[in-house]
């Protein structure tokens, strides 16, 4: 068993723990935006855009992150006419998915650059966190908290029914391309911490926790932060603690606590049964 | 009755619809619908499941996509966004299936979401639901949902709108419940359409009209 002490001191270990911090805030709030607009699919595809994203990089010597941010918030703006309709979206996602990752692969092909070193990225690995992921993280946690102060309304009605939305007032395109390139961005800038195959764990898993505790947005949008940031950091502290890899670490321990919640009893107050007048 | 008791609004928007047309893929739902109403007038549209009713209001909202014709509410056509904003900031609605959504909602927010806070909950008491101010709406039930949003449509005529689109505004309600609903919606003095096939809504209208696949015929 290491001890905490001594390895906090480490700078690499002390930058992923501000990394998570940070993306503890952001994300999470973004996982509710994902919940809400019932686009999960997207945050998936994403992740295959960003890989792209990183291929293009790797091939024009520009920093991979950034044009995965860039590829990614670009991607997630032209997505927006496709969420008019339920399942505009999710059908679209495959097509996605599938055209990027062979782009991708293409890229790096003709490139002639290690692949490995984009697939690296599928895994994350957060002690290898930099500076400029942490800047990218800061940012998230000051907009994404930000957007949702000013625009708690808007969000409130979108996010529970589109056309109510529009019938209120809601400028719904505006908000919801604003939304996927947010969720686009996050999801970019959380792949350094986690690895692309278990970003959810920043993103999903507070955000399904705070579902089942939360009666309103306002209420789903703090439980999702303390949610997030009890999984990340706690499972962080944990994998340091028993030298377990971090990424697996925060997913297994956000991922029982959230099944935890939804398998035990409601702890808000009882529903009254609802009765037809 | 053409013009309401308490006389008109000045917010009462004219109502005119001219060769209406909505699909739904190859499906005509509405077919060619001609259409005039005066400020202040109530219309009752019957008709079975199907026969396009709720499209056609939807259209009118343009949440309907597939549309042509001429739909103009206080003599303006919709074209592009703002225009359309502007239409459903003068058209109240009370839509067919009342859904808990996807995501949490407040009755609170709901009611505020109308224009007219206080006019909204008060409307909100008066109709008994009042005291479920802090409820997520996928706590109440059929009836109570169809009720606040009744209540956040007297709030959206409070706020200006001219004209009330309600689609089947009774179909949870006991008998009772259909009479209060029929009085409130007859004593709104803007112009009203409503979804019906209940009697007591039907004989509140001024005008009746039939749809049957897709055509509007006026029977009263």
């Amino acid at each position: 068993m290491n001890s905490l002490g001594v390895l906090l001191d480490i700078p690499s270990v002390r930058l992923a723990l501000v990394a998570l911090v940070l993306g503890s805030v952001a994300l999470p709030i973004v996982g509710v935006f994902i919940v809400g607009l019932d686009i999960m699919p997207v945050r998936f595809a994403m992740m295959h855009v960003a890989l792209l994203g990183i291929a293009i990089g790797l091939l024009t010597g520009l920093d991979p992150l950034l044009c995965a941010l860039v590829l990614c918030g670009l991607t997630g703006g032209a997505l927006t006419p496709l969420a008019r309709s339920a399942t505009g979206l999710s059908g679209a996602m495959g097509l996605l998915m599938t055209l990027a990752v062979a782009a991708a692969l293409l890229v790096l092909s003709l490139s002639g650059v290690n692949a490995n070193g984009a697939f690296e990225l599928l895994w994350g690995s957060i002690l290898a966190t930099r500076p400029a992921d942490v800047l990218a993280l800061a940012v998230l946690a000051v907009v994404v908290p930000l957007l949702y102060v000013l625009r708690r309304r808007d969000l409130a009605l979108l996010l529970h029914d589109r056309e109510l939305a529009l019938c209120s007032g809601v400028a719904v395109e505006r908000l919801t391309l604003i939304l996927l390139v947010v969720v686009a961005v996050a999801i970019a800038s959380a792949i350094r911490l986690t690895g692309a195959l278990l970003v959810d764990a920043l993103t999903l898993l507070p955000a399904l926790a705070a579902r089942r505790v939360g009666r309103s947005l306002p209420a789903m949008i703090r439980w999702s932060v303390i949610f997030g940031l009890v999984f990340n950091v706690g499972g962080f502290f944990i994998s340091l603690i028993l030298d377990f890899p971090p990424g697996p670490t925060l997913v297994l321990l956000g991922g029982v606590c959230t099944l935890l919640l939804h398998a035990l009893p409601a702890v808000s107050a009882p529903r009254r049964k609802a009765i037809s007048r | 009755m053409s013009s309401p008791p308490r006389g008109l609004s000045a917010h009462a928007a004219p109502l005119r619809l001219a060769g209406v047309t909505c699909r739904h893929g190859r499906l005509t739902a509405v077919d060619r619908v001609d259409l005039d109403l005066a400020p202040g007038e109530h219309l009752a549209i019957t008709g079975t499941n199907g026969s396009g009713k709720s499209t056609l209001l939807r259209a009118i909202l343009g949440l309907h996509r597939e549309t042509s014709g001429l739909i103009e509410v206080g003599g303006a056509r919709a074209g592009g966004t703002a225009d359309w904003a502007r239409r459903r900031s003068e058209v109240a609605w009370v839509p067919q299936r009342q859904t808990a959504g996807r995501f949490p909602l407040l009755l609170s927010e709901l009611l505020a979401s109308g224009g007219h806070v206080e006019r909204s909950v008060r409307a909100a008491g008066e109709l008994g639901v009042g005291d479920l101010l802090d409820r997520p709406l996928g706590t109440l039930s059929g009836g109570q949902l169809q009720r606040a949003y009744l209540a956040r449509a007297l709030g959206q005529v409070a706020a200006g709108a001219g004209l009330v689109l309600a689609d089947e505004p009774t179909a949870a309600l006991d008998f009772a419940g259909q009479e209060q609903v029929a009085a409130v919606l007859a004593e709104l003095p803007v112009t009203v359409v409503v979804v019906t096939h209940d009697r007591a809504m039907v004989e509140a209208c001024g005008r009746v009209a039939e749809m049957a696949a897709g055509r509007l015929r006026e029977i009263a």
